[in-house]
């Protein structure tokens, strides 16, 4: 079980908690770091009853201002983060940061409309969210019913070339863009301060990755944020913080079988119909959710790889 | 042959477009069935395969942009089926694909990959030599595949277009034994639905249009292809035959565009 033992030296291998020290948050928010701020999502599907807060998102406090890393998976989620915001901090909640087009992660920024706020991301998102915004807001609405009212991303306002330095007030947020990787247009963050290197989906923990942009291109991203300085990581999916990059080891383990299979595969003349229940069945088997995801990124991974 | 009927449905397309309520979708299915039966087949009768011709698909597909389908056919049926039709009901052009067989192939397995748009019918329509039609149905639960976006980049995809892939798992042909056969042809196979990353204008439609393959310089099969057969399309059939001969694969795009692909099969074993 590689997924649940990385959770395990995750937890041992992390720092001696913050949290131990202070009042256990209500709300359910983890300060990560100091002025670093996750809300876990849970390892399950959009649904009524969990107001589709299935992705970690968060928040970073400077002395000058707030930003939101990532505002959630709904209206009712956004509402969250942002009443747990307001709860810690009078600042003004002046950026907000789309890590990438899915769902989960966007959905919730119509909560925070109001305080037009400026809202960043990969310079290839407006595209992303042309061509599915659309398809997301049906599919909210299927999922979760009268649940979803109001949900919808926010135009950004701000685009990420290269990189971005966010000033919050005596704390730089250093935005990264990334070639297609886990979508095709991710961002990362470095919060150089407290070494905490905000992956989002790039990174995941426990919950299946899901693969809507470049295999390839994802390995490669990976091997080389290894190299950054930081030594805790916010996954898109997974415990609040893990240790980095400690972490990376079963995803990596995951996307490597995830290629070398599908090259086996497509050499050996097996079609996309058959592949998916014969390609990295057993690196699957260890990540939650695997029946719903793993079958689609063997699909998705095959169709790149056939033309190589 | 041009799908000449195209125009005509995507006319039913359109007028089906605002979704009956949930409770009236079957009857609206049937009856788009058969609007689009009547306009590929006129009056004729079309009976009902039963188990004689089979449609294999994943229910829930795991990407509308590329859904693997695969008809077969009983073997008693083998020799009289000369065309099969696959419909996608829901999609705004139906006809994904007609398949011929040629004097010296059959269609008793055939595999491609298709866009799928909306949950939708997938209708295949068998006929016989001597006129008989018939039909088989499957539902299949996918959304959005005709307008995603391209699986690939489209500037990478125009570079190695008219490349050809081409597999036999299981070996060479022998006279008494058909073996199964994968080709497909790089290309992006636009449906015309979808949007330019940069410019947000449409992009153009341009997509295989035939596509024939003959072996020993004997004609195998034919497709006829659209717009709902998905990027770099994919088929797959089975071949029969003296080993050591020529297989040749030639398609053409609706923009005049010719591909060739030639393979020289091995002896069996």
């Amino acid at each position: 079980m590689i997924g649940r033992r990385a959770l395990l030296l995750a937890l041992a291998a992390a720092p001696p908690a913050r949290a131990a020290t202070l009042p256990p948050a209500t709300d359910g928010v983890v300060e990560v770091a100091p002025g670093l701020f996750v809300l876990p999502g849970v390892h399950e599907e959009a649904s009524a009853a969990n107001l589709d807060a299935i992705a970690n998102t968060g928040f970073v406090i400077g002395e000058a201002a707030v930003a939101v890393v990532d505002p959630g998976g709904s209206h009712a989620h956004g509402l969250r983060l942002r009443r747990a915001i307001e709860a810690r901090s009078r600042l003004p909640i002046r950026h907000l940061v789309l890590t990438h087009v899915h769902p989960d992660h966007v959905m919730g920024a119509a909560a925070f409309a109001d305080l037009r706020p400026e809202v960043i991301g990969h310079a290839r998102l407006p595209e992303a969210l042309a061509q599915r915004a659309g398809f997301y807001e049906a599919m909210l609405a299927r999922e979760m019913g009268a649940a979803a009212a109001g949900s919808a991303p926010l135009p950004p306002t701000r685009l990420v070339e290269d990189r971005l330095a966010l000033d919050l007030g005596g704390r730089v947020l250093e935005c990264r863009a990334h070639p297609p990787a886990h979508t095709t247009a991710d961002l990362t963050l470095l919060d150089r301060a407290s070494g905490t290197l905000w992956l989002s989906d790039l990174l995941f923990v426990e919950r299946i990755p899901s693969l809507d942009g470049n295999l390839l291109g994802w390995l490669r991203e990976l091997a080389a944020l290894r190299l950054e300085p930081a030594g805790r990581a916010v996954p898109g999916h997974g415990p609040a913080a893990v240790p980095w990059p400690a972490a990376a080891a079963p995803l990596e383990r995951y996307l490597t079988a995830l290629r070398d299979d599908t090259r086996a595969a497509i050499a050996a003349g097996i079609g996309l119909a058959e592949a998916p229940a014969r390609v990295a069945t057993a690196e699957a088997a260890h990540w939650q959710l695997a029946e719903l995801y793993h079958g689609r990124n063997v699909t998705v991974a095959y169709r790149q790889l056939e033309w190589e | 042959m041009r799908l000449h009927r195209r125009p005509f449905l995507i006319g039913l397309g359109a007028a089906a477009l605002p979704l009956a309520a949930q409770g009236q979708e079957e009857p609206r299915r049937a009856e788009r069935w058969a609007d689009l039966r009547h306009a590929l087949f006129g009056d004729r009768t079309v009976e009902d395969a039963g188990e004689s011709l089979a449609i294999e698909a994943p229910p829930r597909a795991l990407d509308a942009a590329a859904v693997p389908v695969s008809l077969s056919l009983a073997p008693e049926l083998v020799p009289q089926v000369r065309t099969i039709h696959l419909v996608i009901d829901e999609n705004p052009s139906p006809l994904a694909a007609v398949f011929r067989a040629g004097p010296a192939g059959d269609l008793r397995a055939l595999s491609t990959r298709i866009r799928v748009n909306a949950y939708t019918y997938l209708h295949a329509v068998a006929e016989t030599a001597e006129g008989r039609l018939l039909q088989a149905a499957r539902f299949i639960k996918a959304a959005g595949g005709c307008s995603a976006p391209m699986g690939t980049d489209l500037e990478a995809a125009r570079k190695r277009m008219g490349r050809m892939r081409f597999a036999m798992p299981e070996g060479a042909p022998a006279p008494d034994q058909a073996v199964p056969v994968q080709i497909a042809v790089s290309h992006p196979n636009t449906s015309g639905l979808q949007i330019d990353q940069l410019t947000r204008l449409s992009i153009p439609a341009e997509f295989i249009q035939t596509l024939q393959v003959s072996y020993r310089e004997q004609e195998v099969m034919t497709v006829e292809g659209d717009i709902s057969i998905a990027e770099n399309p994919s088929f797959g059939f089975t071949l029969a035959g003296k080993p050591g001969g020529e297989l040749r694969v030639e398609a053409e795009d609706n923009k005049g565009r010719r591909f060739t692909g030639r393979w020289q099969l091995g002896m069996a074993g």
